[in-house]
């Protein structure tokens, strides 16, 4: 009791600064071992769920691996497999060990080909695993339906087809990315087919994964990009030209002639460089009519498609822009004149007295 | 089963790892399995195997390190198949240039993979 008073009276008699610091020394200790309790059970918690979870993998790994040897030909479910899907089913009840079931699943699917990938295939669908990813299409939830959209993708449920378009212009990008990653994954080129309807912008982002998954596809047997190129939507223009590179789509020349008109100077310029990489003349003829008018960067693509397309009878129209103010324009058509007429070329070191383009020729001259 | 030819397997996947043990098991090997490159290089070193399977991407020592270190540490002349992944073509090159016998690349069948081992093991 007297310790209590004396350490009152101690207080009171302290500076206030004193004071605050025991005050502030009292907070934080209050705070610090709830919070201290709280980590020990958190970290605990965590633990035992690391370890029911590897119990649970364990137990799932065997299961499959009993699944899958205990097959035989006559049947397309054995008894043995028949018991192993009925436990499995009664698991997946429980969302915490489905998800395990999934992700033990797909552990070994990806690192697997041929009759137990099928296998695999056949006890997702047996178990009732692809209704949960189907349910979860129809959830409020974006990120819900991606996951959703995504599992049918990894377990290649071509079925789900009809169900997972109907997300198509969903409001979300992420649900968005993983419709297109499941069409193009799982139909392929054929599943480019939603570039059709797409209304919402396919990012540069989305496009680069949509061409990694194409490129890995054996058959690269593509499409008809026409009505692609004729596309409302930006984006897919801009997407289709990149396959009409990849993929020397000169078959939609006319289509891509076309773009060098539209409206989104983006367009314009990308569809010069693909016709460049075509080897298109008639794209040259049109660009050199009034290629005046056009954007700075249009005329210097223009330019880096002629230095590959130039013809004997460009000479003229070239010379006119030796002297262009534009650095890469006087580049280009200096490299085309010295293939064109070697002695005109030659005579340029005469005619001009500017050190800026006396060493641009001279550098060309030498390279 | 004592006569059975030994194969240390060595893949990091537990499943992956457990249905090639079962599907080799079957054909009648001895399988000497490793999760990681460490115990694939004891169990090598301990067992002397007739055949070498490996993953190339591997915990602690990868599987080239593994080949490195059976071709030039232990100077053994035992097959080595290296299984890879998608993407990983240039490393496959430097299995080769290490000493690798043969390459499979994820996703595998397990048939195929007996076929192969059965050839080498002939």
């Amino acid at each position: 009791m007297n310790t209590n008073y004396f350490l009152i009276d101690y207080f009171n008699e302290s500076p206030s600064i004193i004071q605050v610091a025991w005050s502030i020394s009292v907070v934080f200790f209050i705070i610090i071992i709830p919070l201290i309790l709280y980590l020990k059970f958190l970290r605990g918690h965590l633990r035992k769920k690391e370890r029911v979870t590897a119990e649970l993998e364990n137990d799932y790994e065997s299961s499959l691996i009993n699944y899958l040897y205990s097959g035989n030909e006559e049947e397309e479910i054995s008894a043995e497999q028949q018991v192993i899907i009925n436990q499995l089913k009664e698991c997946i009840k429980d969302p915490f060990r489905r998800k395990i079931l999934i992700g033990v699943l797909l552990k070994l699917k990806n690192e697997i080909s041929g009759e137990i990938a099928e296998s695999i295939h056949k006890l997702y669908f047996h178990t009732g695993l692809v209704n949960f990813a189907l349910s979860r299409l129809k959830h409020e939830k974006w990120f819900v339906i991606a996951k959703g959209i995504r599992e049918l993708k990894q377990f290649h449920v071509k079925e789900a087809h009809d169900e997972v378009i109907v997300h198509i212009n969903h409001p979300r990008r992420e649900v968005r990315k993983e419709m297109q990653l499941y069409m193009v994954n799982l139909f392929y080129f054929e599943g480019l087919d939603f570039l059709d309807v797409l209304e919402t912008p396919l990012s540069e982002w989305d496009q680069i994964q949509l061409l990694e998954v194409l490129q890995r596809m054996e058959n690269q047997n593509i499409s008809n990009i026409k009505s692609w190129l004729n596309s409302s939507n930006d984006s897919v223009i801009i997407f289709a030209l990149k396959l009409a590179k990849i993929y020397n789509q000169f078959e939609a020349k006319d289509e891509l002639i076309n773009l060098l008109h539209h409206i989104n100077k983006k367009i314009r310029l990308e569809s010069i460089h693909v016709l460049s990489y075509l080897n298109a003349l008639e794209a040259k003829e049109i660009l050199k009519n009034n290629i005046e008018e056009r954007s700075p960067e249009e005329q210097i693509a223009f330019f880096k498609m002629m230095e590959d397309l130039y013809e004997q009878t460009d000479e003229s129209f070239v010379v006119k822009y030796i002297h262009h103010e534009i650095f890469e324009i006087k580049v280009s058509t200096l490299k085309i004149l010295k293939v064109l007429n070697r002695e005109r070329f030659n005579l340029l070191k005469f005619e001009s007295s500017e050190p800026k383009f006396l060493r641009i020729v001279n550098f060309i001259e030498n390279n | 089963m004592s006569d059975a030819k030994k194969i240390v397997l060595a893949e990091d996947n537990s499943i992956f790892l457990l249905l090639l043990k079962f599907r080799l098991e079957k054909e009648g090997y001895k399988i000497l399995t490793a999760v990681d490159g460490k115990e694939a290089i004891d169990l090598i070193e301990e067992h002397s195997p007739e055949l070498i399977l490996t993953d190339i991407m591997m915990p602690f020592i990868s599987g080239l390190e593994v080949i490195s270190h059976v071709r030039n540490k232990l100077n053994m002349k035992t097959p080595i198949i290296v299984f890879s992944s998608a993407g990983q073509e240039e490393i496959v090159l430097k299995a080769f240039d290490l000493g690798a016998t043969d390459f499979m690349s994820k996703p595998l069948s397990p048939n195929e993979l007996v076929i192969r081992v059965k050839r080498l093991l002939r």
